[in-house]
């Protein structure tokens, strides 16, 4: 027969905790990514290691709030509540919609996708874009980390055993002013694992790049960006030169380093990932008329 | 022993806590309109509401729906809304193996009841989870078009 | 009943199982005394079985293996190729070696994991240009056809023509993808074994299971459980699955099931055979055809099949719906270590039907002619000959449903508001194509009088209610609705009183198979002639039986050695134009519109038709830009539903379809085939789409984003 199979769902994140300090246990919130990761044949309950614990029904992990200029995301809302929120930005809303289907939406969390880690995960691009900290918190107290030191490899996080990941923090994400996009690259329109990710930011002020930031998804293990070649753009005169796009568009070309898996083809990756980067540059709509 | 509420009863099971919500009501409560046509989110022929959102049966341990509120296509079957949308899937023709058509007709109830006036690209979102092979899905978009026509004011009581 | 036209459509006979979920698919199904069986499979793609180490079985649980197959070893079907479970080579990966059966599938799987297998591996053919290369090598053409012209008489004008094109082009796999996966229930009696489960073919199971239990004709019974989909996936591969579930069921004494895993039913099923097809074509200044030779290369995978017979479907539309003269082809089938190919709705007339209308364009385009001028052009006419010396008898349409068409879509005018659009915008382009087809309705050749002989049974109850006895499937395609509306009409009675009980070879004769787009033409036609022949004699309250047998029309007979005569009773006919949007950026296709042309003598109810349309030709679309599977040494690459990519709602756009009249005589009220020819035209009209938005040509389907973006 199945051997016992321990389980906890608390009240309280802070009882939830304490329990993850005594025992390393498995973070369940939404389930879609551990209930496939460790999904056994037909007719078999997923073989998953250690204790589970479940945490996406802890309210104080679904709270949505506005300080200052920052937003705040509780780790366990789910794609649909962040659809339904009017404090999400538009391009993420915009992201959140290329993922999956309604249902899976329904379960997901943000905080599943980001401490899931995939290359694929589709909110961390954006994410990275907007410099987005989180919050984890243990017995010993909270600690704000970057989301590109948080992410170190492919489903690799830099969680210790005892921390949740409780909110998503988006900096001065309110300010209005910046263009951002995102663009996702599926064999489909919908349930589609991303092939390609993409978001760009960028903020002009007087016909001047003041802000410029991009990341590209699916293109290796983790998120690829790169602070040096954006830095290459600060300053420079709006439209941009095509040598300035050519200069950019080829430092990456030297950074991305995609692979060949059961979904795509590296040369296609980098290619679309550089047709994207150029795209964005070139584009009109964030240029004076 | 978890328990919660399956089609407006108080049920409890011993389970294992990650065993799949799917299996459970398929064998343990032998309610067989949720089908399996993947375990892993892609098909939506799992289908089924837990407090009233569609989710995937097959990706959900049982241990994380303590308490809450699980319905399956046994649990609309008598209702007024599930007879609109029974006669629109067999006047617009959107069945053909049926495989799939449990699902979608959850996933077509938890839209209309969202959304009781959808346009067609709402339609297509709304059941962009579930995988039809045998019809091509236009028929089906046309059974929740004629379902939301024909049942207006219906979809969001209770 | 009594329907003025009996297209008029009426409420689906399993509409409310179906829509309730309360229809037990043979998943949903529990027995008394049920164990479940679990496969032990191939690891690797070519060697000898070395030596076998089973675990330690806990109490109830065995392994079952060849040694319990009281019959010879080998799924019967057409070559004895296959074996039950292998027992001392194996051909590809995934191949069958065991079955290990028990009550609970957690131990199964456990079990499975711990059985150990040596084995001699060798040298393996992985792909198809491999097998091309070795075509000669004993063992690697497992079939292979060649007609036409002579080949001295093309040469002489080759020679004297002004240009000779040459192209090759592939196609890929495709997997059915039926929502429900494969499953098989073999019940073990006392004095029968009952196999029920999910099929398209009663009697091939039937068959295959007298030959491997080698028991009598009353011991084996098959009942068809309702069906969630089959497009040919489910023809032939559930005779392997019966044969395991009822040689376990015998050894075991017990009742088996056996029901696959969505990946597992991915990675080891039949699919559509890849092909590569190689044209090549004379051509004068005009660029008027003067000759056209083509090879068609199938890979079969590991075994023979039903493989033959899909090649000469292949050959038999490898002109298209065209008049070539000079026409020359052949085929092969060729083995590759990989996972056997089989049925799939269209039966090897997809990949040539994608090919020729490619080419055909191509060659248009060369001679910068309009492709849909030049193409009608060639267009066959009722009287013509086909490639095989046969004939087109009855009236084709073809004119008339494409010129409607072209005022449907509006063709001209998108023409030049899409070049218009294409200057201005730099990242997406769109594009309109066609596609002309057929399908041949019916078994190929004389495979109806000689194979086939079906019978079909009418029975009439004391309360005069009437049920077919007939061994179809309703897997989807509505038939149970069909067929007995063509009784119902014939016998003047209400609907509900004609029944259709799922199909048991215990009460029903051998009608054939569901398959061949023959149900509504053949068995249809059985049926009508059996409800007048019952009408005639109908005494009411007293049980009456009726049984009709099957009767060839001697057309030009068909001879499968010189490839000459009839391939076909009858045709049906298609026109497909598509509209495209395509992202120069990313590659990505967008599917903006579709209009659809269809011919099929004469529509049994105008719902499932249509439902036959926007089915079909979502598959046929999505075959020519979205479905990718692949294999690599070997292996299956896209084990998810997802990787692969069949389309979502989101991806299909509505179908403005229309199906013209044009009654046949031999089909019932004048109906031919229509299941297959709906997915034929899909490919070739997206991939002529694609072609038109990009302006540039393509030797290959699927036409994924990756293939586009390599182009640009
Ligand atoms: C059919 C299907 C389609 C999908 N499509 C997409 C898609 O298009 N795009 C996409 O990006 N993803 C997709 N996914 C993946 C998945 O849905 C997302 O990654 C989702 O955000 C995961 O959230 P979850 O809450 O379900 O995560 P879970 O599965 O619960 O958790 C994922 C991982 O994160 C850990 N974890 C979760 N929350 C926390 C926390 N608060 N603190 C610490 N650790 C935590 C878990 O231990 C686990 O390791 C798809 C999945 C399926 C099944
Ligand atoms: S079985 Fe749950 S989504 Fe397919
Ligand atoms: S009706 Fe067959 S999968 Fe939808």
């Amino acid at each position: 027969m199945a051997e016992k199979i321990t389980a906890y769902r608390f009240d309280r994140l802070d009882q939830t905790l304490s329990q993850l300090n005594k025992e390393n246990c498995s973070i369940i919130a939404g389930g879609t990514d551990v209930m496939v990761l460790h999904k056994s044949r037909r007719g078999v309950p997923p073989k998953i290691p250690n204790p589970v614990i479940f945490i996406d029904h802890l309210s104080e992990l679904k709270r949505v709030y506005q300080n200052q200029k920052d937003l705040h995301i509780g780790a366990c809302c789910t794609y649909s509540e962040l659809l339904e929120d009017p404090l999400i930005p538009l391009p993420l809303k915009n992201a959140i919609k290329t993922i999956a289907a309604p249902a899976i939406r329904n379960r997901g969390t943000l905080g599943g996708n980001i401490c899931n880690a995939s290359p694929a995960g589709d909110t961390l691009p954006l994410l990275y874009v907007y410099n987005a900290k989180l919050l984890l918190r243990s017995v010993n107290g909270d600690r704000v980390v970057a989301i590109s030191d948080f992410i170190q490899g492919v489903r690799r996080v830099g969680r210790q055993h005892n921390e949740i990941l409780v909110e998503i923090i988006l900096p001065s994400v309110l300010e209005e002013g910046s263009h951002v996009v995102f663009e996702k690259v599926g064999n489909r329109n919908a349930d589609a694992i991303a092939k390609v990710g993409f978001a760009g930011l960028i903020r002009v002020n007087d016909s001047r790049v003041e802000d410029v930031r991009f990341a590209f998804g699916a293109v290796g293990p983790t998120m690829v960006r790169s602070v040096d070649i954006e830095k290459k753009l600060l300053g420079k005169p709006i439209p941009l030169a095509d040598s300035d796009v050519a200069e950019v568009v080829a430092a990456f070309d030297k950074i991305i380093r995609p692979i060949d898996d059961q979904r795509s083809t590296a040369i296609y990756r980098k290619k679309v990932a550089l047709n994207l980067l150029r795209y964005f540059l070139s584009s009109k709509q964030y240029q004076p008329n | 022993m978890i328990k919660f509420t399956l089609n407006g009863r108080l049920v409890e099971t011993d389970a294992p806590p990650t065993a799949r919500l799917l299996d459970l009501i398929r064998d343990e409560f032998t309610l067989i309109g949720t089908k399996e046509g993947c375990g892993e989110g892609e098909c939506g022929a799992c289908s089924v509401f837990v407090n009233n959102h569609l989710q995937n049966s097959c990706l959900i341990p049982i241990g994380s729906i303590d308490g809450t509120d699980v319905i399956t296509i046994e649990g609309i079957m008598e209702s007024e809304q599930f007879k609109i949308l029974d006669e629109s899937y067999s006047s617009a023709g959107g069945v053909q193996c049926g495989y799939c058509i449990p699902g979608m007709v959850m996933a077509s109830a938890a839209l209309l009841s969202k959304n009781p006036h959808p346009s067609e690209a709402e339609i297509r979102e709304g059941i962009s989870g579930n995988l039809c092979r045998c019809t091509g899905y236009n028929m089906i978009v046309d059974a929740i078009n004629l379902a939301a026509k024909k049942g207006d004011g219906l979809w969001q009581k209770k | 009943m009594n329907l003025k036209d009996i297209s008029t459509s009426v409420p689906k006979k399993d509409h409310s199982g179906k829509v309730s979920g309360q229809l037990a698919y043979i998943s949903d199904v529990k027995v008394e005394n049920m164990v479940y069986g679990v496969l032990v499979r191939s690891p690797i793609a070519y060697g000898k079985i070395k030596s076998i180490q089973l675990p330690n079985f806990p109490e109830g649980y065995e392994a079952v293996g060849a040694e319990q197959i009281p019959g010879p070893n080998v799924v019967k079907i057409i070559q004895e190729d296959q074996p039950i479970f292998a027992n001392e080579w194996v051909n590809y990966i995934g191949e069958p070696i065991l079955m290990l059966v028990g009550k609970e599938l957690d131990i199964l799987y456990r079990l499975l994991n711990e059985v150990k297998i040596e084995f001699d591996e060798l040298q393996a053919i992985y792909t198809l240009d491999d097998a091309i290369q070795q075509k000669s090598a004993p063992g690697v053409t497992m079939a292979s056809y060649e007609f036409g012209e002579n080949l001295d008489v093309i040469s002489t004008i080759e020679q004297g023509a002004h240009k000779i094109i040459e192209e090759e082009y592939s196609t890929g796999y495709q997997e059915h993808v039926y929502l429900e996966p494969q499953g098989m229930l073999g019940i073990y009696k006392d004095d029968e074994i009952v196999v029920q489960g999910s099929m398209q073919c009663l009697y091939y199971i039937k068959n295959a299971l007298i030959s491997a239990l080698a028991c009598g004709d009353d011991e084996v019974r098959v009942v068809q459980s309702p069906t969630g989909g089959g497009f040919g996936g489910k023809e032939e591969f559930p005779s392997m699955m019966a044969c395991h579930v009822a040689v376990a069921a015998n050894a075991v004494k017990k009742s088996v099931m056996l029901v696959f895993d969505r990946s597992e039913d991915m990675v080891v099923t039949t699919k559509r055979h890849p092909a590569k097809i190689k044209y090549r074509t004379a051509i004068d200044e005009e660029g008027n055809i003067l000759s056209m030779c083509v090879d068609v290369f199938l890979d079969g995978g590991a075994n023979a099949g039903l493989s033959s017979v899909v090649l000469q479907r292949a050959l038999l539309n490898s002109a298209g719906v065209y008049k070539i003269p000079h026409f020359h082809a052949k085929g092969y089938v060729l083995k590759t270590n990989t996972v056997p190919n089989g049925a799939f709705r269209g039966f090897g007339a997809p990949q040539s039907f994608a090919g020729i209308e490619s080419h055909i364009g191509h060659i248009s385009k060369l001679s910068k002619l309009d492709p849909l001028d030049y193409k009608r052009k060639y267009l066959v006419k009722q009287g013509d000959p086909t490639i095989t010396k046969g004939q087109f008898r009855d009236p084709i349409l073809m004119e008339d449903m494409i010129e409607d068409l072209l005022n449907a879509s509006d063709f001209k005018s998108k023409k030049g508001e899409f070049q218009r659009f294409n200057q201005q915008n730099l990242r997406y382009k769109k594009g309109i194509g066609t596609s002309l087809f057929l399908h041949g309705c019916g078994f190929t050749g004389s495979g109806e009088r000689d194979h086939i002989k079906a019978t079909v049974k009418l029975v009439k109850s004391r309360d005069d209610k009437v049920l077919l006895k007939i061994s179809n499937s309703d897997m989807g395609q509505g038939i149970y609705t069909t067929l007995s509306k063509i009784v119902a009409q014939a016998l003047d009675l209400p609907f509900d009183r004609v029944l259709y009980p799922d199909p048991d070879t215990k009460e029903v004769p051998d009608s054939g198979p569901t398959v061949a787009s023959r149900t509504t033409m053949i068995v249809g036609k059985l049926l009508e002639r059996a409800a007048k022949k019952l009408k005639a004699q109908w005494q009411p309250g007293v049980e009456q039986e009726v049984v009709e047998n099957y009767v060839h029309r001697e057309m030009i007979p068909w001879d499968e050695k010189t490839f000459t005569g009839d391939a076909y009773p009858a045709y049906s006919w298609g026109v497909n134009i598509v509209e495209v949007e395509v992202d120069t950026l990313t590659g990505n296709v967008k599917l903006e519109k579709v209009y659809a042309n269809y011919e099929v003598g004469k529509v049994i109810d105008d719902r499932i038709m249509k439902g036959q349309i926007d089915g079909g030709l979502a598959q046929g679309l999505a075959y020519g830009y979205l479905e990718k599977m692949t294999s690599k040494e070997g292996r299956i690459q896209q084990k998810s539903i997802s990787d692969y990519g069949p389309p979502t709602s989101m991806d299909v756009v509505s179908i403005e379809s229309k199906v013209f009249d044009n009654p046949y005589a031999d089909g019932p009220y004048g109906a031919k085939g229509a299941g297959e020819l709906t997915l034929i035209g899909g490919a070739p009209a997206v991939q002529a789409a694609i072609e038109d938005a990009l302006q540039t040509s393509f030797q290959q389907i699927p036409i994924t984003p990756e293939v586009i973006i390599e182009s640009l």
